[in-house]
């Protein structure tokens, strides 16, 4: 599977992130609600299935796939994704850039992938809220370990706060979009501070 | 003070660094010289402040003058201090000069001057300080009143304020400051809408509303202080005409209902909203005759002017028209009121029209939210599952398929037409059959494009005994006849076939009654045939039979019902004659009791309201006891 070369053609994902805390989260959730699409409906809640798997590569560097279920509407397809190597870049990029691959998939991949070799890292569940303003999308949710493993009812939650997450997947080189998601993100200033988050800093 | 330390100032050695260049070599300002440090100090001297001594003491400003007059040969840094002196020096030889003539009083002396005492008239006095009391006093009466009208105003009404009513139009719709002017947005681009008319008005501050003097009192509406200005093209009303004409009319002119007109002039509220609905009538027109032109009909549709013409049945045509009208002339629309207007208006259809265009409004900006959270934002389901569930072309081509908005509002004419047509049709067939009566159900529940009617067929007077039930859905082209043996009739958009199945329809429910009256009576049928194939050919449908046979076997009735020949009823007799002549063939009589031929009733003669009472009382005249 030799993603770089599809990298250039792939989509990317423009990606802000930020944190709140549960005390808070209602009043995001109001915010959010008007600024966002569709204000007069109730917002759409999610509950989500997260397994990471990951494979390691001729050269050592391991690949991670993540594969995605919806625990609420189970009928639906499983989805699968590639997340590239994030860039923070300088200071005029408003954004977190990562290449991104999406695909809808059925059911049985989690057995196509332990056949092609992959290893389930870890999984979790997430369960929020999702949000929808033009061709962002913005999630709150909380994280949930899976304790005992395989309970899918968990409400072992890891932390006291919600994950907040505004993105847009689109094709390369649309830097616009990364200004539109800034300006949103400015408007939630007071309340949750989206910013460039690099994972690898945080190890 | 003391003196005995020695405090000696001196510059520093080093001097200040005017830069370091990229190599490290310092470079220093250079020290000024000592002429250069003298004006330097000289010009921070401020002389305006010293020439305030000068008229004090001219004599010591005079030599200091003269003496700082040495200097003025300087160099040419001097030359601001130079003319600031001479010009002082000017001042105080002018001083100098008018001092010695005052005190010399040989040319000049000075005198107190006496001043003569002013008249003091006592009536102009009191004539000015009227005037002036006057003047005064019409100041405060005009502010008096000023703030007595304004206190008026406000308490009659809140809504006169500019601010106010600046909060309510707010409240109501989309506004922004841009610089100096307020803009409003009328479009409807934030539900969805895609049209590029940019649909902005702007709102100003209307001129001091005047007094109104209306010459009744009639209490005149309030006059806003806010003023709506609308775009030029946004300005009147304006609806979609819809209707079906048999031909085409070829009048684009379309009456304006006198109501619309009538509420043109009023308040800023009912401005901007007849505003955003001529826009909304704009982009539906707008929207309609695009998909005209690329709609593939049979017959063509037209797009003419504000008119769009397509066809719907051979025949009748769907006409959808864009009227607006800017200036309210009363004269014309007396006259459109006055001539009755041959192409009705269906207010249905624009209804379901404006309908319609807030549908697509609503789908572009409801998609479905992605499930799970991370899938691809804006993809329709179908979309969606296609890769996983491996969706072959042809139902991918089936999920992509939608109805156009001039097809789907073309599906519901032709259903309108076709629900008239059926509804007339069964109307007439009712007035025209009174035998058998015909009721017609139409269910309340029906949507824009499908409607069924339930048919009941009875006798009158023998309801009970015998009903014949028939169920009509009418869709878009065609009508579908479900009748009670559960048999299917598909019928086109001719209405004329639906009369022939229902006139064949009444032809059996007749035969039906007569075989349950029988039941009834105690007459046995022999036979009962539903296509009868004796007799003359009917026009339309099959005629039906029955023979009945009295409960002790003499007597017998036939009875041939066709849909359009109507009844034709027989009977025999067993005993043909009362009397028996025994001839040379027919010798005994017990030939007699062999049921002779069919004689014909002469029906008219017959006493009862329908055919199923007249045959009772013809089946009760020939029962035997």
């Amino acid at each position: 599977m030799n993603l770089e070369s599809t990298r250039r053609s792939a989509q990317q994902e423009y990606i802000l992130q930020g944190s709140i805390v549960n005390d808070s989260c209602e009043i995001l959730l109001h915010r959010l609600r008007g600024l966002c699409d569709n204000g007069d409906a109730a917002p759409e809640t999610f509950k989500d299935h997260e397994y990471v798997y990951t494979i390691r590569q001729p050269n050592g560097q391991p690949l991670t796939l993540r594969v995605r279920q919806s625990l609420e509407k189970k009928d639906y397809p499983w989805h699968l994704r590639y997340l590239g190597q994030p860039e923070i870049g300088d200071k005029n990029r408003a954004t977190l850039v990562r290449s991104c691959i999406d695909v809808a998939c059925s059911s049985n991949i989690c057995t196509f992938l332990s056949e092609m070799g992959f290893k389930l890292d870890y999984e979790y569940i997430s369960k929020g809220f999702i949000f929808k303003k033009g061709r962002m999308k913005v999630t709150v949710s909380k994280i949930f370990r899976l304790l005992p493993p395989g309970n899918v009812n968990t409400d072992e939650h890891v932390s006291q706060s919600y994950l907040v997450e505004v993105s847009v997947v689109a094709p390369t080189g649309q830097d616009a979009l990364a200004e539109e998601i800034r300006s949103f993100a400015e408007q939630l200033k007071p309340l949750v501070q989206l910013e460039k988050i690099d994972p690898r800093r945080l190890q | 003070m003391s003196l005995s330390v020695n405090v000696s100032l001196e510059t520093a050695d080093e001097y200040s660094v005017q830069e370091i260049t990229y190599d490290g070599q310092e470079k220093y300002t250079q020290p000024l010289s000592m002429s250069e440090n003298l004006t330097k100090l000289a010009q921070r001297i401020d002389f305006s402040r010293v020439n305030n001594y000068d008229d004090t003491e001219p004599e010591k400003s005079d030599t200091v003058a003269e003496e700082k007059e040495t200097l003025q040969s300087a160099v040419w840094p001097w030359e601001s201090v130079r003319n600031k002196l001479k010009s002082a020096l000017t001042e105080l030889c002018v001083l100098l000069d008018d001092m010695n003539v005052a005190k010399d009083k040989r040319y000049l002396v000075l005198d107190p001057v006496s001043q003569e005492p002013s008249e003091f008239k006592p009536l102009t006095a009191l004539v000015a300080r009227k005037k002036a009391l006057a003047a005064s006093a019409a100041i405060i009466q005009n502010g008096v009143e000023f703030l007595k009208s304004h206190q008026n105003d406000a308490t009659r009404s809140r809504a006169m304020d500019f601010h106010s009513e600046l909060m309510t139009i707010r409240q109501n719709w989309r506004m922004k400051k841009v610089g100096n002017t307020i803009l409003g947005d009328l479009s409807y681009r934030s539900v969805g809408s895609r049209y590029p008319h940019p649909g902005s008005f702007e709102v100003t501050k209307a001129p001091t509303p005047q007094p109104i003097t209306s010459p009744s009192n009639v209490p005149s509406p309030r006059a806003s202080s806010l003023k709506v200005t609308v775009a030029s093209d946004l300005e009147g009303v304006s609806y979609i005409h819809v209707n079906n004409d048999t031909l085409a009319s070829g009048d684009l002119s379309i009456p304006l209902p006198p109501v619309a007109v009538s509420s043109l002039e009023s308040s800023w509220q009912q401005k901007l909203e007849n505003a955003q609905n001529v826009l909304f009538c704009k982009e539906l027109f707008a929207q309609l005759a695009r998909e005209a032109v690329q709609l593939q009909l049979p017959i063509p549709t037209l797009v003419i002017g504000n008119q769009i013409i397509a066809t719907l049945f051979p025949g009748v045509q769907l006409s959808i028209g864009l009227c607006h009208t800017t200036v309210p002339n009363k004269k014309t629309t007396e006259k459109q009121q006055q001539t009755p207007s041959r192409n009705e208006h269906k207010p249905v259809l624009e209804h379901s029209l404006h309908q319609l265009l807030r549908e697509i409004h609503y789908n572009s900006l409801h998609h479905p939210m992605p499930h799970p959270a991370t899938a691809t934002l804006g993809i329709s389901r179908k979309m969606y599952f296609a890769g996983p569930e491996a969706y072959d072309r042809h139902t991918l081509m089936e999920a992509c398929k939608s109805e156009t908005m001039l097809e789907q509002i073309i599906s519901q004419s032709q259903h309108v037409v076709l629900r008239l047509r059926t509804m007339y049709m069964i109307d007439t067939l009712a007035c025209e059959i009174k035998d058998p009566l015909i009721i017609a159900h139409w269910l309340c529940l029906n949507s824009a494009t499908k409607s069924s009617v339930k048919i009941n067929i009875v006798s009158y007077g023998y309801e009970s005994q015998s009903r014949t039930p028939l169920v009509i859905h009418v869709g878009v082209k065609n009508i579908k006849a479900i009748c009670r043996d559960g048999r299917t009739f598909h019928m086109s958009y001719e209405s004329q076939e639906l009369r022939y199945l229902i006139m064949s329809q009444v032809s059996q429910h007749q035969i039906n009654a007569i075989q349950a009256l029988s039941k009834l009576m105690g007459w046995k049928v022999l036979s009962h045939n539903v296509n009868c194939g004796v007799g003359p050919v009917e026009m339309i449908g099959t005629a039906s039979s029955i023979v009945l046979a009295s409960p002790n076997g003499d007597r017998m009735i036939a009875v041939r019902h066709g849909p359009q020949s109507g009844a034709q009823v027989s009977i025999s007799l067993s005993p043909h004659e009362q009397d028996f002549y025994p001839s040379t063939l027919v010798k005994d009589r017990k030939w007699q009791n062999i049921n002779g031929g069919f004689k014909e009733v002469m029906w008219e003669k017959i006493e009862g309201k329908n055919l199923v009472s007249k045959i009772e009382y013809l089946m009760a005249c020939l029962t035997n006891f």
